[in-house]
């Protein structure tokens, strides 16, 4: 029989979960159930000793396997189904896996496949678990090992390492590989963008905000409390009612749902404000979200590599964001955005579906023959949000045609794209140019960090007027039905949480851990090809080809072997240290400090006679703890160790003074 | 290893368990009675049974009048078992002491006569006064537990215990032994002349030769077969061997000694290790056995490398301080 032992088994079957674990979150229930089958399975057989199963059943399970992926993903090709076939396959294997050579297999698969997480997510929670898994996996193996030697030499196991040690000597020898995994981090080729960085609009759904706005998707990011972006600024901080991240421009309401104009994603920018006047200069870090929007405050003044700005200052990049990725912006916020609006524009801000809304269209009227007309009425709508009984909250009703009517006169209740998109409408109808801009507001000032943290959660709408010689000018209706929200963010304006955990201490708390994100993406994830270059060329070397770079990469491993030499030779396996002597050298301390020296060539027994004779009135402990250190040492059958460590825990020699 | 006993094989295994119980017994009252004429030399009387219960042979080395002849006596008194002495002289002829083989008229055919090798105890004095030949003709029967004469090889009797006896002083006329074949002897040591108080003893108490007289067998010879056997069953940890193959790596350093002890010199000091173990009713030997058991081993093996003015005793007891216990 060359099987691992029981131990190792289970130990197999750990490994492999922890390895699998994330990848079976992501994955379609059919193929979850696939996976747990086999390892549920596995488990049972190794706790009740199941026999193993027939091979028709492990073949149709494979059979079944392989049709529900099909089913599940339409293909097999695919990050996530190859991945996914991956996992349904080493959880099949556990089931056939009865050998030492098939435990390795699998266990090495395990490894891999906790590699594949990084495909799919960059955070730092995941490099952290994959140092456990690591560990787990080179536990593992190094059971498996031992187990070989043992059959290999026909012999039992003559020591029973600790598990402490035994995690202690995989956690050596994971150090060991750190020099050589910087090495290749530093040094290994890299793509501009990630084999993997291809958009797969079928897989991952993407985040943030979105091309078109109908009541509720803002609401849906509210519940949403993954960082959108991170903002460093190189002097002075906004208040925070100037943090207005722009986002995506809408112009085109269809009664119910925002998208964006034609001209707006198609005309490029005017004019800009000039740069060396801008008084806001930043960067920001910005979490891949699958979608092309970069976020700025207003107005940007200089535009980031690969993507241009729009006539209604969106900055769209050419490639969606499927990295991390960072880019340096200068803002103006006095700008004067189109002073002057052609007529086309003007049309399309004024546009409004026929015949729908007759309530509000009627108010408006009404206002109309007040006499109000321009800044006025603006000022008449907010008042109208103020002093009327509406309310900000999450709670909204779902609103049927005439969505401006029924939330204005019947519901009363809404967040802030209910009231962006009420205001808007209300602005054209009194023949106001108008139109609503999505994006973030606010955000959380990590001091340690120096950094504004922007979350999905911060995502907010507005609305944007148009006057002549006064340009597009921001108007943002909730700050006038709750102006919490903009002084102080978008969690404080709902007094109830959102959710089991949604506590303000966890919020704060989570706020806080976010710099250990924010550093391991500054130090690793940001490190691209770019980066790469930049690194050489500061030592001088421009434009290197990959195979100097791989030359360099093997050179550098080459050097750090050599100088680890000496400490890899010292890692030995498992530690054995050997208890026994421990104690005994605990024995001949005490005896030191009364003033017995001895000698390294003496034997147990030899050695209590002579400290006997010095310490006559310790000669009977003495005697007693030699005779069962020198059982426990060389006799077949040693006495228990904790007979001999409570013999020297009760051994206080007292210094011969007679 | 555990094994399943059958209930009877386990009457069986208790039976000899306590036929060794008594037998120990009566061996350690053998080692007190020969304690008892010899006086104070325990530690060299102590070693003669290990040499015995080992299946060595013993090379003692002094001055005459010392009580040479009195231990081999004795021992052989107590083991019970018979005995010969064997005065070397330069005239002898190793047919003297193998035997020989005589016509015999009336049968028409040779008769062996064994000589007083085929004894189980033999005390063989002054060994180095008779002609190499001589002592080979011994040494070869020592080694082979067998002679072989006119091509009939006659077996030894078992046990076979030689105790020798040498004078180093007296080097006129004599045939020192060459290193070969003092490794023949497992163990060597002198007697050395007696403490005052044991001395004092001796001249006033009753003749030795009428105490001996007096000596009764204590032991039969299946008591020291099965003893011997009893000894080979001691258990030896590794941690011991690793001692043992550290002391002999030592005596190979060449800052002591001309050249080392061999392989065969470490059984030997494993198997004497073991008989005084089994003598102080251990089942284990323990780094104090060899401790004891190695000065006497590796006396007569070892020359000090040239440039030493100390002897070779003086030598292994700062080797033996010199290696550290694990």
């Amino acid at each position: 029989m060359t099987g691992p032992s029981q131990k190792a088994t289970r130990w197999v079957i750990a490994s492999l979960s922890f390895a699998m674990a994330p990848q079976l979150v992501k994955m379609p229930i059919p193929l979850v159930i696939m996976t747990l089958l086999p390892l549920m399975w596995r488990i049972g057989a190794e706790i009740r000793g199941w026999k193993p199963l027939p091979a028709l059943v492990r073949h149709g399970a494979t059979a079944l396997a392989l049709l529900a992926l099909y089913f599940s993903y339409g293909s097999i090709a695919g990050r996530r189904a190859a991945i996914s076939l991956l996992t349904v396959m080493l959880a099949l294997k556990l089931i056939e896996s009865y050998r030492i050579r098939d435990a390795r297999l699998i266990v090495s698969f395990s490894l891999f496949l906790c590699t594949t997480q990084f495909m799919f997510n960059q955070g730092i929670l995941m490099p952290i678990y994959g140092v456990f898994t690591i560990i787990m996996v080179l536990v593992t193996l190094t059971q498996l090992h031992r187990n070989e030697a043992y059959f290999a030499f026909d012999e039992t196991p003559p020591v029973s390492v600790s598990l402490f040690s035994e995690l202690g000597f995989s956690f050596r020898l994971l150090m060991l590989a750190i020099p050589v995994g910087l090495a290749f981090f530093l040094f290994f080729p890299r793509w501009v963008t990630p084999l993997w960085g291809i958009p797969e609009a079928t897989l991952d759904a993407k985040s943030g905000l979105s091309d078109s706005m109908s009541p509720g998707s803002i609401q849906n990011l509210f519940m949403d409390d993954s960082p959108a972006f991170r903002v460093v600024f190189d002097g002075r901080i906004p208040q925070p009612s100037d943090l207005y991240w722009r986002g995506p421009v809408f112009w085109d309401f269809n009664g119910r749902t925002w998208r964006g104009g034609f001209y707006g994603k198609n005309l490029g920018v005017a004019s800009q404000p000039e740069a060396n006047e801008a008084p806001w200069t930043y960067t920001v870090q910005l979490e891949p979200n699958e979608r092309h929007w970069l976020f700025a405050l207003d107005y940007p003044a200089t535009r980031p590599r690969h993507s241009r700005i729009t006539i209604d200052f969106q900055i769209l990049r050419r490639l969606p964001v499927t990295q991390l990725l960072q880019y340096s912006m200068v803002s103006d916020p006095v700008f004067v955005d189109s002073p002057e609006l052609g007529v086309t524009l003007k049309n399309s801000a004024l546009d409004l579906p026929v015949d729908s809304n007759p309530r509000t269209r009627k108010l408006i009227e009404r206002w109309k023959s007040e006499g109000l007309d321009g800044q006025a009425m603006v000022r008449r709508v907010l008042t109208h949000f103020n002093t009327e009984e509406f309310h900000y909250s999450l709670d909204s009703p779902l609103l049927g045609r005439h969505s401006v009517d029924e939330f204005l006169f019947d519901t009363r209740t809404g967040y802030c794209e209910h009231y962006a998109s009420a205001f808007t409408v209300m602005m054209r109808m009194a023949g106001i140019p108008s139109r609503i801009v999505t994006g973030y507001q606010g955000g959380w000032y990590n001091e340690i960090g120096q950094y504004l943290l922007v979350r999905q959660s911060d995502a907010h709408a507005w609305s944007e007027v148009w006057f002549p010689d006064q340009g597009w000018t921001r108007v943002d209706p909730t700050a006038a039905v709750s102006p919490l929200r903009i002084a102080r963010g978008s969690l404080s304006a709902i007094p109830a949480p959102r959710h089991l955990l949604d506590y303000s201490w966890l919020r704060s708390f989570r706020n806080g851990v976010d710099i250990v994100q924010q550093r391991w993406n500054d130090w690793v994830i940001k490190f691209s090809a770019d980066s790469q270059a930049r690194m050489f060329s500061s030592f001088g070397l421009e434009r290197l080809t990959p195979s100097m770079l791989v030359a360099t990469l093997f050179v550098v491993i080459g050097l750090f072997s050599f100088l680890l030499l000496p400490f890899i030779l010292r890692v030995k396996g498992p530690d054995r240290k050997d208890p026994l002597r421990a104690v005994w050298l605990k024995f001949l301390q005490r005896l030191k400090t009364v003033g017995f020296e001895a000698l390294p060539s003496r034997g147990p027994i030899e050695l209590a006679h002579s400290a006997a004779i010095q310490l006559p009135r310790d000669s009977r402990s003495i005697h007693h703890i030699a005779d069962l250190y020198s059982r426990s040492r060389y006799s077949g059958t040693p006495p228990p160790l904790r007979q001999l460590k409570d013999a020297i825990k009760d051994f206080h020699p007292k210094k011969n003074t007679g | 290893m555990k094994r399943e006993f059958k209930l009877s094989e386990l009457k069986e295994l208790n039976r000899e368990l306590l036929a060794t119980e008594g037998c120990h017994a009566r061996l350690l009252e053998a080692q007190e009675t020969v304690n008892g004429i010899l006086l104070g030399k325990d530690q060299q009387v102590r070693l003669s049974f290990c040499c015995l219960l080992s299946r060595g042979h013993l090379l003692i080395e002094d001055v005459p009048g010392v009580g040479k002849t009195t231990l081999a006596l004795a021992m052989a008194r107590v083991i019970g078992i018979d005995y010969q002495r064997i005065q070397f002289t330069s005239d002898l002829l190793p047919a003297d002491i193998l035997g020989v083989s005589i016509y015999k008229r009336d049968k028409e055919e040779f008769e062996f006569h064994p000589g007083p090798i085929f004894a189980q105890v033999i005390l063989v004095d002054e060994i180095n006064r008779a002609s190499p030949k001589t002592q080979s003709a011994l040494l070869e029967g020592m080694a082979e537990n067998q002679v072989t004469i006119e091509n009939t090889t006659h077996p030894l009797p078992e046990p076979f215990f030689v105790v020798a006896t040498q004078n180093p002083l007296d080097l006129v006329g004599t045939f020192p032994l060459p290193e070969s074949q003092l490794d023949r002897f497992l163990l060597s040591f002198s007697l050395g002349y007696p403490d005052p108080v044991a001395e004092r003893e001796l001249l006033t108490t009753e003749e030795r030769s009428r105490m001996l007289d007096r000596t009764t067998p204590l032991l039969t010879s299946q008591d020291i077969k099965a003893l011997q056997k009893d000894c080979e069953e001691v258990h030896v940890s590794d941690d011991l061997l690793d001692y043992v193959q550290a002391l002999l790596k030592e005596t190979r350093d060449d800052r002591w000694f001309e050249t080392g002890l061999s392989p065969r010199a470490g059984l030997y000091l494993l198997r004497a290790s073991r008989a005084n173990a089994f003598l102080e009713g251990r089942d284990y030997v323990t780094p104090e056995d060899v401790k004891i058991i190695f000065p006497s081993l590796a006396r007569h093996r070892l020359s000090p490398s040239s440039g030493f003015a100390q002897s070779a005793d003086e030598q292994i007891a700062e080797l033996l301080d010199q290696v550290s216990i694990p």
